[in-house]
């Protein structure tokens, strides 16, 4: 069949007619010389060729799909019927894209975070390196791991070695210092992640060997706002903490890092390193063709070697290295979380095509003479079903359009209030985008949406029973028992869906508002904490440290304001980091140390400045410094789990024995204990811990430290402490002899971002349950008012034989509320197997919480109670004389 | 595209299918006009076959997209403008065919009809 048929319609259609006219001349002519009349010869020949715009439509017709035709047909006539009820249209058109925005908000956050590639050249080449043990794998490296993988360079293209989250550096040497997120990488860092070079190169492998130089590569980001974008900046000299750095290169701002950089310098790792402190993370790019398996075999060989290299106890028992593909690594298990949210709005949208259901039937009833007058008029049933459903495919495809943008704003709006804690989103949201992913899944959705809601009332109205519907009274046509029940069934699922949603919901509110109760274990108001980046080489040693301490400290106490001031190099609730220990002079039976801890150094004012009570002993003081005998303050929990029955306080621990020569120190007298911190956020019970002195630190130690972990200053404040951040942050920087700091936020904050991930989760099902149970109201509202309206002959009749109207009144209600209880019912039953897959999500709250599985039913049941109550008023108000005269 | 057949067709209409190859044989004398056509069809069948006109057009430019036939505007007899249709080697083509077709099947129903029963 050539297509050639279908081309340029209406001009050939022009042309036909010209060559219909010249027929009909011709024709003319003819009759002409038989000797008629001209206007007989006219005559005839029209009546010789019969209607020349049949002829043509015929043409027309041939030259068209006949199905767009009347697929065009149906479409204009469902938008005049659509018309006609603007009413309708506008609620079902809402109702759908509350429904379809809150799917496409869903999977857009899906579509980014797990769907979408990484933005790295070749991403399924790209993995990470772990530790495997018994227990599950962890990322994190030392120095003779690194060194070790490196050389297996059977599977891997390039192995690169990168900060874990890093100390941050400060670029000196101007008046305006700066506190930037400096990574430390390995040579190859750049080569495995395709970073794109701009200007001048990356790192050479001399100089990422110990003595390499000084030497920095710029991000654009940092490269255009600090440095105007400077052509020559390549070959120049930055300062870095005192120190000139020569720029090498600069990479294009195609390069998307999880979390921001502004430049990076290298390792410059000693090759012959013996030193096991995990400080920095790796990964790896496979060469082609290796598979995780093959990798993973080849690294069971190599953790074979290290043991061998480096000492049985080198690995823990069980212990190994293995690959985990980089994009599952830094998605982690916000799979699952986001695939439960999904589900959450499949109901939601479920709930919105049962209740456009409800209405299409409820509008169907009411066209009920419209349909039968088509049919009579010879329209099959197919041809009603089809116009109904493009009916309903018009209003989805409206309300999908409006979902998509609705959803997609939405999500966006949503992440900027809370980002809640999500990978690969970008800050707010700003990483996602609207792809063809999201488009086609929303156009799937819209269509999938008005079939399913749209089918239903199109078969059950083609059902009509012609004699019947065109007989009967027009303004009581009623689509008979069959749809009534149909409406209820409708009524009974949205019910038993909302349910489930508002348990859902109900359980992770109440874990919110579990995790919010949570004592933390100090006070956290009036609480300011920031960063200061001590990583220059004026702190290597201790002593220095411990000075900016004690001078920032002072200064402080100077700020009007401010009434204590402490320093730690962790930050609270925000995890931190371990260290084994030994009690001296307690027997270790097999396990080559005691145990192991949290591991915190902090100043003399941090108990006092964050409130975290005493317990017994002493705290630390201004004299516990380097000359002092060394000391250590343990907390309540790890009193409890290593002296059951002893007194910690007489005994002495040595903190990191074997952890490497970073670690190599004395034995720490305990002089006290505290109260428990939720250091790994609140819905994680608190660890032991172990403190001591940052003016006590072996000076190789605190050298490792300034490349790990900033200094966190803490101020505890009269007033508001965002109102003291300038002249904080002023002191701290003239104590330090110009450092900045960075990572202003008052406890209150940190502590939201800690939650932020059961927050967003809350917000979300929240809103879900509150748009599922809206629209369950409007649907039970729905059927009852209009099975008032339809009964209100035989309400008349039952007043007129001596009702009472509170009789009338709890018939209806009923009969609504039955509907309501077995919905209820289902639903519970729904939520009792469902809720299961929340527990991952739940803090001391069981998936069968009791308060969420009464109260739940409770609300829905009183909602809907008011949603009956107006049909119920109204079938009270029926006048038997009018109703009995409609007759 | 075949159509089913709603009604017996009456003597004189022309059967579905057989119109083209009329209107082909028509035109292997020249290329002719709509109006010439159908004239020329009636007076060859001794107005044995009367051409709908109706149908005619529509099987022209059917016979045009299937590249039987090529049409141009020009000037008739009469001197008034008129769509003249050509018939192209492909038609030809095609005319052949149909007539072997229609002479294989007439004969075949010939000898099963017989002769009349009169």
């Amino acid at each position: 069949m050539s297509l050639r048929r279908f081309r340029n319609r209406t001009g050939k259609d022009q042309d036909f007619a010209e060559e219909i006219e010249s027929h009909l001349d011709h024709e003319k002519d003819a009759n002409l010389a038989r000797g008629l009349s001209v206007e007989e010869a006219r005559r005839q020949a029209h009546l010789r060729f019969g209607n020349p715009r049949t002829v043509r439509e015929r043409v027309w017709r041939y030259r068209s799909f006949a199905w767009t035709e009347d697929l065009l047909r149906d479409l204009r006539f469902a938008l005049r019927s659509l018309a006609k009820t603007p009413g309708f249209a506008m609620i079902a058109v809402v109702v759908i894209a509350v429904g379809i925005g809150v799917n496409t908000a869903v999977f857009s956050v899906i579509d980014t975070v797990l769907l979408k590639p990484l933005t790295y050249p070749s991403p399924q080449e790209l993995v990470s390196l772990v530790n495997t043990g018994p227990r599950g794998s962890f990322p994190g490296a030392s120095i003779p791991m690194f060194n070790l993988w490196h050389q297996q360079t059977s599977i891997f293209q390039q192995v690169a070695a990168y900060d874990f989250g890093g100390a941050g550096l400060n670029i000196t040497g101007s008046d305006h210092p700066q506190q930037v997120e400096g990574v430390h990488v390995s040579a190859d860092y750049f080569a495995m992640f395709g970073a794109p070079v701009i200007a001048g190169r990356t790192f050479t492998a001399a100089e990422d060997s110990p003595n390499g130089g000084h030497v920095t590569v710029l991000s654009y980001g940092l490269w255009k706002s600090r440095y105007g974008g400077n052509p020559n900046m390549v070959g120049s000299t930055i300062q870095l903490d005192g120190q000139p750095y020569l720029v090498v290169g600069v990479i294009g701002p195609g390069f998307q890092t999880d979390a921001p950089v502004d430049l990076w310098v290298p390792f410059q790792f000693d090759p012959n390193s013996k030193d096991m402190v995990f400080f920095f993370t790796a990964a790896a790019r496979l060469k082609p063709g290796v598979s995780v398996p093959q990798a993973n075999a080849q690294l069971r060989l190599a953790a074979d070697q290290f043991r061998r290299m480096f000492g049985a106890d080198s690995l823990p028992p069980g212990g190994g290295f293995g690959v985990v593909s980089l994009q599952q690594e830094v998605v982690g298990d916000t799979g699952s979380r986001l695939l439960v949210l999904l589900g959450a709005v499949a109901f939601v949208l479920l709930i919105a095509c049962a209740n456009v259901a409800n209405l299409l039937l409820a509008r169907a009833a009411a066209r009920k003479r419209e349909f039968a007058t088509r049919a009579a008029l010879g329209a099959g049933r197919g041809q009603i079903i089809r116009q109904l459903l493009v009916e309903s495919l018009t209003l989805s495809l409206t309300g999908g359009l409006i979902g998509l943008g609705l959803g997609f704003a939405g999500v966006r709006l949503l992440l900027r209030i809370n980002p809640g804690d999500i990978p690969r989103i970008g800050e707010d949201g700003a990483g996602i985008t609207l792809d063809l992913r999201i488009l086609l899944f929303t156009l799937g959705i819209s269509l999938l949406t008005g079939i399913v809601f749209g089918l239903v009332p199109a078969i059950s109205a083609s059902r009509a029973n012609l004699a019947v519907a065109l007989n009967e009274n027009g303004s009581h046509a009623s689509m008979g028992v069959r749809s009534g029940k149909l409406r209820s069934v409708l009524v009974i699922a949205e019910m038993a869906l909302t349910v489930v949603l508002v348990v859902g919901a109900a359980l992770l509110i109440r874990t919110f508002m579990n995790l919010e109760a949570v004592d933390p274990g100090f006070t956290m108001h009036n609480v300011i904490s920031m960063s200061m980046s001590v990583s220059g080489d004026r702190f290597q040693k201790t002593a220095p440290v411990a000075q900016i301490i004690q001078e920032g400290t002072d200064r402080l106490h100077g700020v009007p304001g401010v009434i204590n001031a402490g320093v730690s190099n962790c930050l609270p609730m925000a995890g931190g980091f371990g260290m084994t220990f030994d009690v001296v002079g307690r027997p270790k039976g097999n396990s080559p140390f005691t145990g192991g801890a949290g591991f915190c150094s902090i100043s003399y004012g941090y108990f006092n400045t964050l409130e975290v009570p005493l317990v017994r002993g002493r705290t630390f003081t201004k004299l516990d410094d380097s000359a002092a005998p060394i000391v250590a303050i343990i907390n309540k929990s790890m009193a409890r789990q290593y002296w059951p029955n002893g007194d910690p306080l007489k005994d002495r621990i040595v903190i990191g024995a074997g952890a490497g020569p970073a670690f190599a120190e004395g034995s720490r007298q305990i002089v006290g204990i505290v109260g428990d911190t939720h250091d790994g956020g609140p819905n994680n019970d608190p660890a032991p811990m172990m403190y001591i002195p940052l003016a006590q630190m072996p000076d190789l130690e605190t050298a490792l430290n300034s490349r790990v972990a900033p200094l966190w200053w803490f101020a505890r404040t009269q007033v508001d402490p965002r109102t003291l951040s300038t002249p904080i942050s002023t002191a701290l920087r003239e104590a330090s002899g110009g450092l900045p700091v960075a990572h202003i936020r008052t406890m209150e904050e940190i502590e939201a971002e800690n939650i932020a991930r059961q927050r967003l989760n809350m917000l979300l099902l929240t809103v879900f349950g509150f748009a599922g149970l809206l629209m369950a109201a409007i649907g039970v509202y729905g059927v009852m008012s209009y099975s008032v309206q339809q009964r209100t002959q035989e309400l008349g009749v039952r007043m007129a034989l001596g009702a009472q109207a509170s009789n009338l009144r709890n018939m209806v209600i009923r009969q609504g509320m039955t509907l309501t209880l077995i919905g209820v019912l289902i639903g519970a039953g729904g939520a009792f197997w469902l809720t299961r897959f929340l527990a991952g999500f739940l803090f001391e709250v069981k998936p069968l919480d009791p308060v969420s599985f009464i109260a739940t039913p409770l609300v829905l049941s009183v909602v809907a109670l008011f949603s009956i109550w107006v049909p119920a008023i109204r079938a009270t108000r029926v006048d038997p004389m009018a109703a009995l005269r409609i007759e | 595209m075949m159509m089913m057949m709603k009604r017996p067709p009456e003597a004189g209409e022309i059967l579905q299918g057989t119109l083209d190859m009329l209107i082909l044989r028509t035109l292997v004398l020249g290329p002719a006009h709509g109006h010439t056509i159908a004239q020329a069809i009636e007076r060859t069948s001794e107005n044995a076959l009367e051409v709908e006109q109706g149908s005619l057009y529509p099987a022209l430019h059917r016979l045009e997209d299937r590249d039987w036939v090529t049409s141009e505007w020009g000037v008739s007899e009469n001197n008034r403008k008129a769509k003249f249709y050509r018939l192209t080697k492909k038609g030809r083509k095609e005319l052949n065919a149909a007539r072997g077709r229609w002479q294989r099947m007439t004969r075949a129903i010939g000898l099963i009809l017989g002769e009349s029963f009169e």
